[in-house]
């Protein structure tokens, strides 16, 4: 056993975990990275001479800890960053919540604005804790085989039923009320401060085609605790950029015996018979192997590397409805200095304010007008920010004095018109039942990827509006800008969709259902063909759960 | 000496009444105490115009339990069902879609509009049966408490557990997708016609306060499917008579067993002695004891008006708050002198007799939530019309009609101003929007009765306004309604039992709620 030669399609993080764990565990898996570089989206870039920042990032995160232990990432030269605050929103009237490190100080800091708030914060902080050992419970568990339960299956499940017993009835059936809920009723149930309500509520959408008052939202935002164990996850910094994460990850998978090869694209994967061959590349040169593991996305796994002929009708055509449109545009800014923000005037230590996610998106209402906009193919004109200043706790990523800001912009639908509509409400008339809309083409027929580059500057200016409202002399600061949209994202970081998750969070595209029910075992209708991205269970952020969970089952079936 | 009774039940809606024959038949001596003048609740007929027969909420039946018409022998006590035949949708652009029961004529105009669609309509109609036949025993059903290790709960589980496995993984995959995806997202997996897309979406919005892009939508969907899918009796149709005939029907089955049924006795209050329920007393001070006592009302008037919350766990009384109802629609029936006439379709034709539904497009029905989120009403409204009075000619004097309208979105709390205030601005964006398919209309119009969710709340007395007692929503749905862990009737008060829409499994003239809570009820007086 042990020599089987395995073949991972893409050096992103998920490709690189997976990459490995099938080397530690005897095999001697290749890694094929289209791009000239390792970490996929998860890159650090010099976009402007001096200035570097990466794609996807921190606020995006936390790499799981049991995959930084086991790949000893530090001493392959990853070095987290701690930032003293997790959370700095800004709200327009000029006051400022700041959640900090410590939940003591983050307490004070939330009954400024609400006594009741504070306790009720750190209720939920309770509640959600209690919770997490549930949650991470079914996010490190492959989801069950519905058909026909291993016995492996009934213990993970009994496990995950005693973690849920554990809870306590009434947090029990809390649970399962919220799943399903509107992450907007969910705050509202817990927090009477709006910009608090918008904080919190923001992890239930972030990076989903969804509103705050989109049902299952609120499934989303405990996902996301679970990871982080907190209401509000802070941003994660590496010395570096996530590039050197990246990296760190690459040495650990070559230390551990895998071959990392760059610049080599996957055209096609091999197939005969119903098992996989090998994949060719772009170049034409082809590699056998008796097991392919894909860290693409389902979609371009199923669709764009495998001819048709080898999968079922059905399963091609519920693969070709897997959502996997992105919401999310990047912008990287290279900035002269720090933006002066309005509600920090009166902090004693800013720079720390600034070292968390800088979140704009004061009320609920903002975050959902947000969304409307993308509804109807444009992008937010008013959007939902996540910013981070890395270059303050890493001053390598930019010269002197000077600044890198990494922005994550929701929404920008992957589908966008090529007009600037205004909003209903700021019409002198309403919209006619007679289909006059301002609009003009219905989205469906009007919208497409294929308008991006003509909308690209208009999102800078939007995203540089809103950020001046609350910095007002963030404007002067900007030596240059890059505009990442989501046809960049699928064009050169090979995201269908420009989708960062690899397919839509939605309950129906969760666990058990992730990417399709009957296929969320991280194994495919091909023999020896393994999906080990976002794509697969758990899938949310940046965190490589996927590939971890990937790698266990890939490892037991290719020793069967 | 007071008098005494085996059972009180508040409320005579359609499921107080349903609850009531049940309990009567089984030989209990049964009170129903209804607030108003008329029998019915939300599913009533009322003369509002002189001559012109409102049913002035509920005004299409479907879902109503074919054990229950069997059982209560409703047709030998009056109920008649009249075919609601199609659905007829005017466009914009002069163009109308227009499905009827007639499988051929469907097809043939789908085919006009998408030679695709029409193959996709019968697949799906056959993919939407299989999951009723699925769904269907749940709504036969009493919630297991999956937080519980009661066996018989348990076995319950297991039971769905082994029906769901037993499922083609095709109707799994669409089963998946129903309880959790948007009407809207569902329906583009099927089809391209937007107008077709629209109309069908239309079903999974009503009573709630989603839009046709809300993921969960595409379950209340399958909710409104159950009844069409069913033999011709149990498609849509009107009742004659108007809704309120079959409110009557089931009082007078629940009469004849025995059960005594009195109206314009509002119940004041739930008396209790030792954590028990021991009858109500009226508002007019009367006070009435029974064994136990059964509320048809929602959870907010039997929970927080009709007791004192004190006498209530507080972890129960926070949820019964914490319970959405968020009526977001109104009803407007017009009294009129002649038919509609619609500019895609002119004349008096049998589109008139079906549902006219203003739903042109899924961006239209979009629009029309985002309006109603932020507070205000739908100036471009989603609307079902029917005009019964076509299919049955007692509701309106001869050569005149009676036109209902359904509108969806109208918030209960509007951000300017107050119903009271805005109730005929609200009235004309409904008859403008029509009026913009259907110019005659507004020279036809005798009378016309507004009723916002404001008004619902007032006159049927239904919180906020939400026409199903609390919105069909996936967290307020099954062993969650009304409140997890008291989804099976029963109520942390001993001999206190809910049996409205507020409880499993929920709205619609469907009377399940009723007769599940009577069989509960049954079960535990027996153990007595």
């Amino acid at each position: 056993m042990g020599s089987h030669k395995v073949v991972i399609i893409g050096a992103g993080h998920n490709g690189l975990v997976a990459a490995f764990y099938l080397a530690r565990a005897g095999f001697k898996p290749l890694v094929l990275e289209a791009r000239p570089v390792v970490g996929g989206a998860a890159t650090t870039e010099e976009f402007h001479p001096e200035f570097r920042a990466s794609v996807l990032d921190g606020v995006s995160g936390p790499i799981a800890p049991a995959i930084a232990k086991d790949m000893q990432l530090e001493r392959h030269g990853a070095q987290w960053l701690d930032p003293k605050c997790r959370v700095f929103a800004p709200s327009p009237d000029g006051r400022a919540l700041i959640l900090h490190s410590s939940t003591y100080r983050t307490l004070s800091r939330i009954a400024a604005f609400s006594r009741n708030d504070s306790s009720k914060y750190l209720e939920l902080a309770n509640i959600l804790a209690g919770a997490q050992k549930f949650i991470s419970g079914l996010l490190t568990m492959p989801p069950p085989e519905i058909d026909r339960p291993t016995s492996a299956d009934i213990w993970n499940l009994l496990g995950a039923g005693r973690a849920f017993r554990k809870l306590g009835k009434r947090n029990m059936q809390r649970l399962l009320r919220w799943g399903p809920m509107a992450v907007a009723d969910f705050v509202a149930e817990f927090f009477e401060t709006e910009l608090l309500r918008a904080v919190i509520a923001a992890r239930g959408i972030f990076g989903a085609a969804a509103g705050p008052w989109s049902a299952g939202t609120t499934a989303l935002l405990l996902l996301r605790v679970a990871a982080g164990g907190l209401p509000d996850g802070g941003p994660i910094y590496v010395r570096g950029g996530m590039g050197a994460l990246s990296g760190a990850m690459a040495a650990a998978a070559k230390q551990a015996g895998a071959e990392i090869r760059t610049s080599a694209e996957v055209a096609r994967i091999l197939i005969k018979d119903g098992a996989v061959t090998g994949v060719a590349l772009k170049s034409g040169e082809e590699i056998s192997a008796t097991a392919v593991v894909s860290a693409a996305d389902p979609k371009r796994t199923f669709l764009k590397l495998i001819e048709p002929v080898h999968l079922a009708p059905s399963f091609l055509g519920q693969m070709q409805h897997y959502r996997c449109q992105g919401t999310v545009a990047r912008i990287l800014f290279a900035l002269d200095g720090l933006p002066a923000f309005t509600a920090l005037k009166n902090e004693r230590d800013e720079n720390a304010a600034l070292t968390g996610r800088i979140h704009i998106g004061p009320e609920i209402d903002y975050l959902e007008r947000a969304f409307d906009d993308s509804k109807y193919g444009n992008f937010s004109r008013a959007p939902f920010l996540e910013a981070t200043i890395p270059s303050l706790l890493d001053p390598s990523l930019a010269p002197n004095g000077k600044h890198v800001m990494s922005v994550h912009m929701q929404y920008a639908p992957y589908k966008i018109n090529a007009c600037h509509p205004a909003r209903p409400e700021e019409r002198r008339e309403p919209a006619r039942a007679s289909g006059e809309r301002c609009e003009g083409p219905a989205v469906s027929s009007a919208a497409s990827p294929s308008n991006w580059p003509s909308q690209r500057d208009a999102l800078a200016d939007a995203v540089i509006k809103t950020l001046a409202e609350y910095a007002p002399d963030f404007p002067s600061k900007i030596i240059a800008a890059r505009v990442i949209t989501p046809l960049d994202l699928e064009e050169t970081y090979g995201l269908t969709g420009g989708h960062i998750s690899h397919g839509e969070l939605a309950l129906d595209q969760l666990f058990t259902m992730r990417p399709l029910i009957g296929w969320a075992r991280y194994s495919t209708p091909i023999r020896g063909l393994f999906l080990c991205g976002p794509g697969t269970h758990p899938g949310a952020g940046l965190t490589a759960a996927s590939a971890l969970n990937a790698s266990r089952q890939i490892i037991k079936s290719l020793r069967k | 000496m007071p008098k005494s009774y085996d059972a009180i039940i508040i409320g005579g809606g359609h499921n107080g009444l349903v609850n009531a024959a049940y309990l009567a038949r089984a030989g209990k001596k049964v009170l129903v105490l209804e607030r108003r003048y008329v029998l019915g609740g939300a599913a009533v007929t009322e003369e509002i115009i002189p001559g012109f027969k409102f049913s002035v909420c509920s005004y299409v039946v479907s879902l109503l339990r074919p054990e229950i018409i069997r059982d209560l022998d409703l047709p030998r006590h009056g109920l008649e069902i009249l075919p609601l035949d199609g659905t007829f949708t005017p466009m914009p652009n002069g163009d109308h879609l227009w499905r009827v029961n007639d499988h051929a004529k469907t097809r043939r105009e789908l085919v006009r509009h998408s030679r695709r669609d029409a193959e996709a309509y019968d697949e799906f109609g056959k993919q939407m049966l299989q999951m009723c036949r699925f769904v269907k025993p749940l709504l036969g059903m009493v919630p297991p408490d999956p937080t519980s290790l009661n066996p018989a709960g348990l076995k319950k589980l297991m039971f769905l557990a082994k029906r769901f496995q037993s499922l083609a993984a095709e109707d799994k995959y669409n089963l998946v997708q129903l309880m959790t995806m948007s009407a809207a997202d569902f329906l583009d997996q099927w089809f391209e016609t937007d107008v077709l897309k629209a109309t069908m979406s239309a079903s999974g919005i009503i009573g709630t306060f989603l839009g046709v892009r809300s993921p969960g939508t595409a379950y209340v969907l399958l909710h409104h499917y159950m009844g069409e899918i069913d033999g011709a009796f149990r498609a849509w149709g009107f009742s004659r008579g108007g809704t309120g005939a079959i409110s009557n029907a089931i009082a007078d089955a629940a009469r004849e067993a025995g059960a005594e049924i009195r109206t314009e006795a509002p119940v004041a209050q739930i008396t209790m002695r030792a954590g028990r329920a021991t009858g109500v007393v009226l508002q007019s001070g009367e006070e009435i004891q029974a064994k136990i006592v059964s509320s048809s009302v929602d959870p907010n008037l039997t929970f927080l008006k009709m007791m004192d919350p004190r006498a209530l766990p507080d972890e129960f009384v926070e949820e019964v708050r914490r319970y959405k109802y968020r009526g977001s629609s109104g009803k407007v029936n017009l009294a009129l002198d002649a038919l509609p006439d619609f500019k895609c379709l002119p004349g008096p034709g049998r589109h008139l007799r079906g549902a006219i539904s203003i739903s042109p497009s899924v961006e239209y029905m979009e629009r029309a939530y985002d309006q109603a989120k932020y507070g205000e009403f739908s100036h471009h409204p989603y609307i079902d019309i029917v005009i019964p009075s076509l299919t049955d000619p007692s509701v309106a004097p001869p050569g005149k009609h009676v036109m209902s309208c359904f509108v969806q979105y109208a918030p209960y709390k509007l951000k300017n101003g107050d119903w009271p205030a805005r109730r005929e601005n609200f009235g004309d964006a409904v008859i403008n929007t029509i009026a913009e398919f259907a110019p005659n209309l507004k020279n036809i119009i005798i009378g016309r009765q507004v009723l916002t969710p404001y008004d619902i709340e007032e006159q049927i007395g239904l919180t906020e306004g939400n026409i199903f007692q609390g919105e069909l929503s996936l967290e307020q749905l099954f062993f969650l309604r009304p409140v997890a862990g008291w989804a099976r009737y029963r109520t942390p008060v001993d001999n206190l039992y809910m049996c409205g829409s507020a409880t499993h499994p929920g709205g619609g003239i469907m009377g399940a709620p009723g007769r599940l809570a009577a069989v509960e009820i049954l079960k535990d007086m027996g153990a007595r």
